[in-house]
């Protein structure tokens, strides 16, 4: 079984540590995102600290810095998949293009409906409250 | 003169939608873009209102090629987070289904590279042969696709002695087919004109964009899930990473031909020592325990992690799958500066994208 190490960090040690993993050449597997029990954004940055995953969680905060200056594309398209789906914000992240959704649901009150909008209210929406 | 040569989203290399925008100097690329998110199906959100059992179906329909990949990825996540020791057998007969995934899915790409730089004879001979495979993973599963081989705690169907057998016998036969593909697709010389020294990605750019998988692999990266961070016995087989440095399409041609004679071998480890004993725990629904798990397969294309986050109950709270070409499709604008419109569609093929797998 894989090992997967959950470890709880401030907000300002992000880029700290995506700087120390990038300067030890380490991947950086996903930027993951959902909303805990009590309602909070739990969002997580894993690392491939072969063989483990070193998850770093942040609770809380919706405004995060952007990882994009130390890993690139590697982190820019995770970062905007989740300003899509959780409607989180990267700072200095370039959000002016699409990526996943359709451009209708990027609007400030769409953003972020998919993933925290219940199912058969997000069917409602789309005309589709039957087909459930 | 420059000009914006927009490729796609229909059918520029692939069957699959992807748009690239090409700034062009005369027929020299000077810069690129892509788009994705053609084929949005809002899987992650649909598996939050499924159980695990429903889920494991869900996930594998993700994907076309890599389906098993899918599941496995999915079921080890909820293993990992309610402690679930698979038994052997079952790991064994996982890794069966893996390797024979990987087989086919290189095969099929070696085809459409061979059909894209216009050796269709090539394709059509690798796609006759790729049948002995999807022959053996439809004996093993009763499906071509979607083999439904996984279940959370193990496998769902076992291998018995003549199955066995036979798939040892196919080994031996897809290792002579390889041989004479391999001759062909590392010796020809409308190959070589058409790969070599095209779509370059420098090992340092794969590193730092992210590149994983074959892509990684022949860009001099030398990573491996299967390796890095065993799981399913994998650290039962004896196998080898091809990794090689030039980071053309030509080397991305090379290491996947390479990596199908490691899955032989792999194959045949299994087989010979395919451990006796249950295959699963039994086919009790389970529930998710609350926490939160992120599972890795090296899937064909690379890297594939799914993380779940279960709440105590039977749905799951939330699935992130995260595919090799989420990782590997940023790295196209990258390769596609300074070759010629003419390569555009190979460059792009050449990560062996699957973008069913990227929008999911």
């Amino acid at each position: 079984m894989q090992e997967y190490k959950r470890i709880d960090i401030q907000k300002d040690q992000i880029v700290p540590i995506a700087e120390k993993m990038r300067k030890a050449g380490i991947y950086l597997v996903m930027i993951h995102a959902f909303r805990n029990k009590d309602g909070q954004m739990d969002v997580s940055w894993d690392y491939a600290v072969d063989p483990a995953i070193e998850s770093y969680h942040v609770v809380g905060e919706e405004v995060l810095p952007s990882i994009g200056e130390i890993y690139d594309v590697a982190a820019t398209w995770p970062e905007r998949e989740l300003n899509e789906l959780f409607g989180i914000t990267f700072e200095g992240l370039d959000v002016s293009q699409r990526l996943f959704l359709p451009e209708e649901m990027l609007d400030p009150q769409g953003k972020g409906q998919i993933m925290v909008m219940p199912m058969s209210e997000l069917l409602e929406r789309n005309g589709r409250g039957e087909s459930k | 003169m420059s000009y914006i040569v927009p490729i796609g989203p229909y059918h520029p290399a692939l069957e699959e939608p992807i748009h690239a925008k090409l700034y062009t100097e005369g027929e020299v690329i000077k810069d690129a873009e892509v788009f994705v998110g053609y084929n949005h199906r809002g899987i992650e959100k649909l598996a939050t209102e499924r159980n695990a059992i429903q889920t494991l179906v869900l996930v594998e329909r993700v994907c076309g090629i890599c389906s098993h990949s899918h599941a496995l990825t999915y079921a080890m996540a909820v293993e990992a987070i309610n402690g679930v020791e698979v038994p052997k057998r079952g790991e064994y007969i996982r890794v069966i289904t893996a390797e024979l995934e990987r087989l086919h899915s290189h095969l099929l790409w070696l085809g459409i590279a061979c059909h894209i730089i216009g050796h269709d004879s090539l394709f059509m001979h690798i796609w006759d042969e790729r049948e002995l495979v999807m022959d053996l993973l439809e004996k093993l599963s009763g499906n071509r696709v979607n083999y439904a081989m996984v279940t959370i705690g193990g496998s769902r169907r076992d291998v018995n002695d003549d199955l066995r057998r036979e798939i040892l016998e196919g080994c031996v036969k897809m290792k002579t087919i390889l041989d004479r593909i391999a001759v062909i697709a590392t010796t020809d010389k409308t190959v070589a004109l058409r790969t070599k020294g095209v779509g370059v990605l420098p090992r340092e750019d794969a590193l730092r964009l992210g590149a994983v998988g074959p892509h990684a692999r022949a860009s001099g990266v030398d990573i491996d899930v299967r390796r890095d961070a065993p799981y399913c016995s994998y650290g039962d087989f004896d196998f080898d990473i091809p990794v090689v440095p030039d980071g053309d399409v030509f080397a991305r041609v090379l290491v996947r031909v390479l990596e199908c004679y490691e899955s032989i071998k792999i194959l045949q480890q299994a087989l010979e020592n395919l451990p006796e004993g249950p295959i699963n725990l039994g086919n009790k629904l389970p529930k998710i325990k609350e926490g939160q798990a992120v599972a890795r397969h090296e899937a064909p294309r690379g890297q594939l992690s799914h993380m779940v986050v279960g709440n105590g109950g039977l749905t799951n709270h939330r699935v992130s799958v995260h595919v090799p070409s989420f990782k590997n499709t940023p790295t196209i604008p990258f390769m596609l500066r300074g070759n010629t419109v003419a390569d555009a569609g190979l460059i792009i093929a050449s990560i062996d994208p699957c973008f069913s797998c990227l929008d999911r």
